[in-house]
């Protein structure tokens, strides 16, 4: 495995973000002060400016008296249930998209409600880099019309997303299936690191945490055949976070 | 489907309910009947007896006093026959031609001296000779020629004559035969009526029953909120009701206690989780060297495994005491374990393992999509952590009866004869087996809050074999779910 250097491409994350959302107002909902402190320090690293309130009443008075464009808002909140401020807030006119973090155990019914109406969830513990995946797709979604391209380069990469067809240089990839769209996805948050969970989610659909590598072999043959000998290796591991596909 | 086999059972009920109930009034009915049919059948014999031996008597004297001369006959002979006009109960005219009376003087030597009535009065009279009589107490007798019996009444003479007058029992029979229509007809119709009432009410009643058995099994497999309808009656079925609402509440509310439980204890470990896992990432992203890296990524990897240990105790915990929450909805097991083996297979083969997927299509399940995603990924991650390399593991999907069949099997070492009984428990593992002893654990966890069954073998050939069974759907979606064979796949 490749192991790059984990600062350098962690940086890389940040600056994306950076160049994408240029100054994305933020509002934190949490009461602990650990989880407050390191969100907001990595917040604003990748380059969002964060407001922060540790109980429903500070977030409700924030919420309305400016525009942000996500609320991140945890569920057990001291003073009310996180839920419940959310509604309060939409009743209030407040149309951001929310980012509900839970440490509850299940995933309860009011919350896949609200996944539905365009918001997102993380159960805690997460890792960050999917804390700042999911909270691009919010923005993403939230600038939305925003022409899909129907082709997808990274450095000599390219992937036709219409013939479903890979090729590197001159090479034409020979990919199943399964390794186009787990290529497709790597190509669209190129640069940005993607976690384990993430790809299992959004490849394969699926939210579990398998105890064995499963994932690491999936990567494993495709870098097989993307990164072949002579080329310039593409897909890194970063071992604990996750991988990613090197734009530059 | 089982709520219509259901209301075909009860519906049986309330019939064998009701037709008992038919039966032992029909008993009773027709017990008072017989003694009613008794005493007016002795009635009327009474009566006819009293005219009779009033009527022989009569008779008795005008023969006694009539002089024997050529006379005799006829005056005797007007007399009986002016007493025939005056038989009680008398249904219809002219009966006295029919032969419903007859009087006969027997002499001494037993020869017939007078006879009045139909025919000549041979059989009469030999019937007569043939039966014992007792002196003046009417008795029963069968003339041959005569369908009906006659009642007859002696006296006997001073001049050591007998004379007889008998009266046929027809009318009599008729009264009797009248009473017995009229009560069968009645009889019927009451009978009728009060099964129709007696059906038409415990059906009402096992109804109630059914609704109530309906809503608790609904109750028992997905939400604890909701109640069995009660009835505004204070009656058993009522009672039944509320008892079972104030059951399920106290089940609720321990359920619901369980829930807080294991919430805040996830809560509490999950938080201090969070942070650490965030300090470390961020500690990792501050630009290490990767040999610095390196422990924080290990802690970051036990991290992770421990948050999985931490969600798979507490459900397994929470499925023990039937609590595990689910979120339902309609999904394909074949779809599922497709993607899953498209997921697994690299790492398999890695491992030099072959897998093989035998269904007949689709198989549709109503169950929590996220729990049995976990499920299957378990049983593949616990067959890629047992079994040595060249093994086979085959998958068997199939539908029998609204119940979903999966079975995994493998030709590696099966299970170990240690553990063999108590596979199911927390914690409970193979020797030199690396995990948290919680994987099939939780799957039999996960099968049972579903309403289902796990059983674990070993096959004879080696290797061991996991059956799963899961309720294809809730009786209301069964529709549209086809058998399926199993092929291969």
């Amino acid at each position: 495995m490749t192991i790059c250097s984990l600062g350098a491409s962690l940086g890389g994350i940040k600056e994306g973000g950076r160049a994408y959302h240029r100054m994305m107002h933020l509002l934190l909902v949490e009461d602990e002060l650990e989880i407050q402190g390191f969100l907001k320090t990595s917040l604003a690293d990748a380059g969002y400016v964060v407001d922060v309130a540790g109980d429903g009443k500070t977030a409700e008075g924030l919420a309305s008296a400016k525009c942000y464009d996500v609320l991140i808002v945890d569920l057990g909140l001291p003073d009310q249930d996180g839920i419940d401020l959310i509604l309060r807030l939409r009743q209030l006119g407040v149309s951001s998209p929310v980012l509900i973090l839970s440490a509850r155990r299940s995933v309860d019914d009011r919350v896949r409600g609200l996944e539905q109406g365009g918001d997102d969830y993380l159960t805690k513990p997460f890792a960050l880099a999917e804390l700042l995946a999911r909270l691009r797709n919010l923005l993403k979604r939230k600038a939305s019309a925003e022409a899909s391209p129907t082709i997808l380069r990274v450095m000599d990469l390219e992937l036709d997303l219409l013939k479903r067809r890979a090729s590197r240089g001159d090479e034409v990839l020979s990919l199943s299936p399964q390794e186009f769209s787990l290529l497709e996805y790597l190509c669209r948050h190129a640069g940005r690191v993607v976690t384990r969970s993430m790809l299992l989610a959004e490849v394969w659909g699926m939210r579990i945490q398998p105890d064995t590598n499963v994932v690491d072999v999936h990567i494993y043959r495709l870098r097989g055949k993307v990164d072949t000998e002579g080329r310039e290796p593409l897909i890194k591991t970063l071992r604990g976070v996750g991988y990613v596909l090197k734009d530059r | 489907m089982s709520s219509k086999t259901d209301r075909v059972r009860m519906r049986s009920a309330a019939w064998r309910i009701s037709l008992g109930a038919t039966l032992a009034f029909a008993f009773g009915t027709s017990l008072v009947f017989a003694g009613l049919h008794r005493f007016v059948a002795n009635d009327i014999q009474r009566r006819s007896d009293a005219w009779l031996s009033g009527e022989v008597e009569v008779l008795g004297d005008v023969a006694e006093r009539t002089p024997k001369d050529r006379l005799y006959g006829r005056v005797v002979g007007e007399v009986a026959e002016l007493a025939s006009k005056e038989v009680p109960d008398k249904l219809g005219s002219g009966s006295s031609e029919n032969g419903s009376v007859f009087f006969l003087q027997v002499g001494r030597d037993g020869s017939s001296q007078l006879w009045v009535g139909a025919g000549n009065g041979q059989a009469n009279l030999s019937a007569i000779r043939a039966s014992k009589i007792k002196p003046d107490v009417p008795f029963h007798l069968q003339v041959k020629g005569f369908d009906i019996p006659f009642r007859v009444a002696s006296a006997r003479m001073d001049d050591g004559s007998s004379i007889y007058l008998g009266l046929s029992e027809r009318d009599e029979l008729r009264v009797l035969r009248n009473l017995r229509i009229r009560f069968l007809s009645f009889g019927l119709l009451i009978i009728l009526f009060g099964f129709g009432i007696v059906f038409y009410t415990t059906r009402r009643m096992l109804g109630h029953v059914r609704e109530i058995t309906e809503a608790a099994s609904r109750i028992g497999r997905s939400d604890l909120s909701s109640r069995v309808p009660t009835t505004q009656y204070n009656d058993e079925i009522g009672n039944l009701a509320r008892t079972l609402n104030t059951m399920l509440d106290r089940i609720e509310s321990s359920v619901h206690q369980l829930h807080t439980i294991t919430d805040s204890l996830a809560h509490d470990l999950r938080s201090p989780l969070t942070a650490i896992r965030g300090k470390l990432e961020m500690y990792l992203s501050s630009g290490v060297r990767s040999e610095h890296g390196e422990p924080v990524v290990s802690a970051i990897d036990e991290l992770d495994r421990l948050t999985e240990f931490l969600n798979t105790s507490l459900d397994v915990a929470e499925a023990r005491a039937d609590a595990l929450r689910l979120s339902r909805s309609e999904m394909d097991l074949d779809e599922l374990v497709r993607v899953m083996m498209d997921l697994y297979e690299p790492c398999m083969s890695e491992s030099g393992l072959r897998m093989q997927l035998r269904s007949a299509g689709a198989v549709r399940v109503y169950a929590d999509a996220a729990l049995i995603h976990r499920m299957v990924a378990n049983l593949l991650d616990n067959e890629l952590k047992h079994i040595p390399a060249s093994c086979t593991i085959v998958i068997y999907l199939q539908v029998e009866k609204d119940v979903a069949t999966l079975i995994v099997e493998d030709n590696g070492p099966g299970f170990a004869a240690e553990i063999c009984s108590q596979m199911f428990e927390q914690r409970v593992k193979g020797e030199g087996s690396s995990g948290h002893g919680l994987g099939l654990a939780f799957v039999q966890a996960v099968v049972r809050a579903h309403g289902g069954d796990v059983t674990a073998s070993n096959r004879e050939e080696g290797g061991a074999r996991l059956t799963i069974l899961l309720p294809c759907a809730l009786p209301n979606r069964a529709e549209g779910i086809l058998p399926a064979a199993v092929m291969a796949g």
